[in-house]
């Protein structure tokens, strides 16, 4: 452990240890559960992982005789022996506290490394997949400037570039690195999600020029506070796929400890900026364009920034994109059209209706017909996206009108489903109130679609951008449509 | 007991869907059938056209509204198969949609070991119909994100010139060229089925080197120059990564035509060429490597 700490540019290492009692420690792993706190505790006893986060243990030429009596925890022999004990502890039942005061207070007293800091915050996200907010941006290329061109000359995104960007982890980091300021340490890990095709970097940024030990000791005030101040991003690279999801950046303090919005703002836009620069070359510039799609749902995000087909046709445009019909041209077998009945996945029930037909009154029969018809309509206009059950929500849609006011209807449209729901075409460009609409929700086009179903929004009439199509979550809509948008389409 | 009524249950379920599945298999390929056609047709129109309206059977007409349905179903399969670029017409659902929803649906075939794939799809419209310009541009499309499609379509279907109807600003280079749906498809396509290719290649490279779905397991004392992995590194399969069993690790990149660019292996003592020369041999082409690889083992 080096005595001195020197300012330096490197990236703090991961077998740095923090001291057990700061409050960051206790943070981390206080989010987890039991269950969780557990498996990783058994992940860092793997023997891939024991190098950095090696268990304090009972030394057998111990100089110093420490395991007194009082030692509630005392140290095991071997990682073996620890490993079956924390099996053992997976069997029982018990508070969190215990396990937690074990690792804190018994296995690990000597310090938890950041690299096991590391992995018990991205068990933390494996655990609640939608605590982190994502934005999604596109890498774009770059035209290589023209040997003649002014130094400051705005790059020119090159739209007919044929080459698809291509990315190297740890390459990437090297100059990541290189992009970051000298006066905040970062230490970073890479992680495969266990489930999604995605590859996560755990970026945490500490304020403090040092990267030994005694820059992140909680001994003195101002390194707490440091670590009070110290912020964690994560970005995904999904695969196959030329976008980045970037995730808000989190504060291990409390939010009033002096962090504003306007920081955690600059610091992500810091990264936006590193980020092109990181994985560009030498004549091979590119650049991050944002695609207007922010949420917390990462299903949804692979889903429509991911490497399927699904990226460009969402909606009812998904029927194009789904894998699973089988549309070979060798198949004489007539298709069924898509909306009819026998193509339904959930087939209504016929006996039920029929027999209770004869009872009804020709208006329930209407009524009954006209729910029908509003189903099909929404299975036309959602395809088979937007169901409350397909994991793919997003909790929040921001839409501007730019619409003039139609005549005839008064609506204000205050955040209500139908406010949108006007013609117009009304050339005079005369009042144009200026409407938001946010749509808030677990699942905002399941709403609108199960509205729909329902037959209170008029599925026939209602914009496309409403049925989730275009793939972003916030956007301004111009005759109907939304305009200016980079997600679908060119 | 429950569970057994369970299981029989979805056993009969599994083969009501087989049956309905042969049902509507055997009912095609009768419709299809000339014989059937030559019965269903001509007595059918003239007994129509002799008879009365009570008579004809509502059935009939049925059957006959699908083997029409069936003939134009044919005959779009046979296009399909040996086209390969289809068109097709959809409309957008959207009421606000440009050009009154008019959309130009292309469907690109792809065939891959000898099976046809699910097409993909671009949908173009023409939202510079304000303008008087018919232009077309892409409006949705099935075409995965490793598939340059943007710069294709910025290549062969720039927007139309200026004047601007404030629509995103065009550089002055590309709005003078005319666009050319021919190219823009026929260079997507290639793009696509090289992509495929490429897929297949490597496929078959894992497949000559033994390291298939079911892969054989190493054995205790591999041998020194035995391949341990083959996958493709990047998105767009131009790359592949080759592992060997005992440590060392190359990249060999293709070229668009399956030519192999360049293979570098890296061993302990860095660049290890003598792996190179053993495992490319002559070859020339990817393919040619995986021949190899076949013929070696």
């Amino acid at each position: 452990m080096a005595r001195i700490s020197i300012p330096t540019t490197a990236r703090l290492s991961s077998s740095l240890h923090v001291n057990p009692s700061n409050p960051a420690v206790a943070k981390i792993l206080g989010r987890l559960s039991r269950a969780s706190l557990i498996s990783i505790a058994l992940d860092w006893l793997d023997e891939r992982n024991l190098p950095l986060a090696a268990p304090y243990l009972r030394r057998e030429d111990t100089e110093e005789e420490d395991d007194d009596e009082e030692d509630f925890y005392p140290p095991a022999d071997s990682p073996a022996a620890l490993q079956e004990l924390y099996t053992e502890l997976q069997g029982r039942k018990g508070s969190k506290k215990d396990v937690l005061d074990r690792i804190t207070q018994g296995d690990w007293r000597h310090g938890l490394s950041l690299y096991q800091l590391a992995m018990a915050d991205l068990q933390h996200l494996y655990d609640h997949p939608t605590s982190q907010t994502w934005s999604a941006y596109r890498i774009v290329p770059l035209k290589t400037p023209p040997r003649d061109a002014e130094e400051d000359a705005p790059p020119v995104v090159d739209k007919e570039s044929l080459t698809v960007p291509r990315f190297h982890p740890s390459t990437f980091l090297n100059t990541l690195q290189a992009q970051v300021l000298p006066d905040v340490k970062a230490h970073y890990n890479f992680d495969r999600h266990k489930e999604l095709p995605l590859l996560l970097l755990r970026i945490f940024i500490l304020d403090s020029p040092y990267n030994t030990s005694l820059g992140i000791a909680t001994s003195n005030t101002p390194a707490a506070a440091n670590f009070d101040m110290s912020r964690t991003v994560y970005i995904a690279f999904p695969d196959a796929s030329p976008h980045i999801f970037i995730s808000k950046p989190q504060t291990l303090g409390s939010p009033a400890a002096g962090v504003g919005g306007g920081e955690v703002k600059s610091l992500r836009n810091l990264i936006v900026e590193g980020i092109p620069k990181a994985l560009s070359r030498p004549r091979h510039r590119i650049t991050l364009n944002s695609t207007s799609l922010t949420t917390k749902n990462l299903v949804e995000m692979l889903d429509k920034r991911g490497a399927k087909r699904t990226n460009s046709a969402g909606g009812g445009w998904s029927i194009y994109a789904d894998e699973k019909i089988k549309d070979s041209p060798l198949d004489t077998v007539l298709p069924t059209p898509p909306l009819s009945e026998r193509d339904e996945e959930v087939p209504i029930p016929e006996d039920e209706p029929a027999s209770r037909k004869r009872a009804l009154s020709p208006g329930s029969q209407r009524e009954e017909r006209t729910a029908k018809r509003a189903r099909l309509v929404a299975r036309a206009r959602f395809g088979k996206t937007a169901r409350p059950d397909d994991g793919k929500g997003i909790e929040r849609v921001d839409v501007v009108i730019e619409d003039p006011f139609p005549q005839d209807t008064g609506e204000d449209g205050m955040a209500e489903d139908e406010g949108p729901d006007q013609p117009a075409q009304k050339e005079t460009g005369g009042w144009r109130p200026n409407v938001r609409l946010t749509f808030h929700g677990t699942h905002v086009f399941a709403g609108i679609r199960q509205l729909v179903e329902g037959g209170i929004i008029d599925g026939e009439r209602m914009p496309g951008w409403m049925t989730g199509e275009e793939g972003i979550t916030v956007g301004a809509v111009r005759n109907g449509r939304i305009r200016g948008h980079k997600g679908s389409g060119v | 007991m429950a569970s057994n009524l369970e299981d029989e249950i979805e056993r009969l379920q599994v083969r009501v869907s087989t049956l309905k599945k042969q049902l509507h298999i055997q009912t095609s390929t009768l419709i299809a059938s000339p014989s059937t056609q030559a019965l269903l047709a001509p007595p059918l129109k003239a007994r129509t056209l002799l008879t009365l309206p009570e008579d004809s059977n509502p059935f009939h007409e049925k059957l006959l509204d699908q083997s029409v349905a069936q003939d134009a179903h044919k005959q779009q399969c046979l296009y399909r198969t040996c086209a390969a670029i289809t068109t097709f017409r959809v409309q957008d659902p959207d009421p606000h949609a440009v050009d009154a929803g008019a959309v130009l649906g292309i469907r690109i075939e792809v065939v891959s070991r000898a099976k046809f794939l699910r097409p993909y799809y671009v949908l173009l419209n023409r939202p510079y119909a304000d303008a008087g310009s018919r232009y077309l541009r892409v409006h949705r499309h099935t075409v995965p994100p490793c598939i340059p499609l943007d710069g294709l379509a910025a290549r062969h279907l720039p927007p139309p010139p200026p004047p601007r109807s404030g629509d995103d600003g065009e550089s002055e280079g590309s709005s003078r060229k005319k666009q050319d749906l021919a190219r823009f498809v026929r260079s997507l396509r290639r793009e696509i089925v090289r992509y495929h290719h490429r897929l297949g290649v490597v496929a078959d490279l894992r497949k000559a080197a033994g390291l298939g779905r079911n892969k054989k397991p190493v054995g205790d004392d591999p041998q020194p120059g035995q391949l341990a992995d083959i996958s493709s590194a990047d998105s767009e399969a131009k790359q592949i990564s080759i592992e060997w069993t005992d440590g060392r690790v190359g990249r060999l990149v293709m070229g668009n035509d399956g030519e192999v660019v360049q293979l570098v292996a890296l061993g302990d003592k860095g660049r290890d060429r003598e792996a190179v020369r053993d495992l490319l041999g002559e070859a020339v082409r990817v393919d040619e490597l995986a021949r190899r690889l076949a013929a070696v083992d």
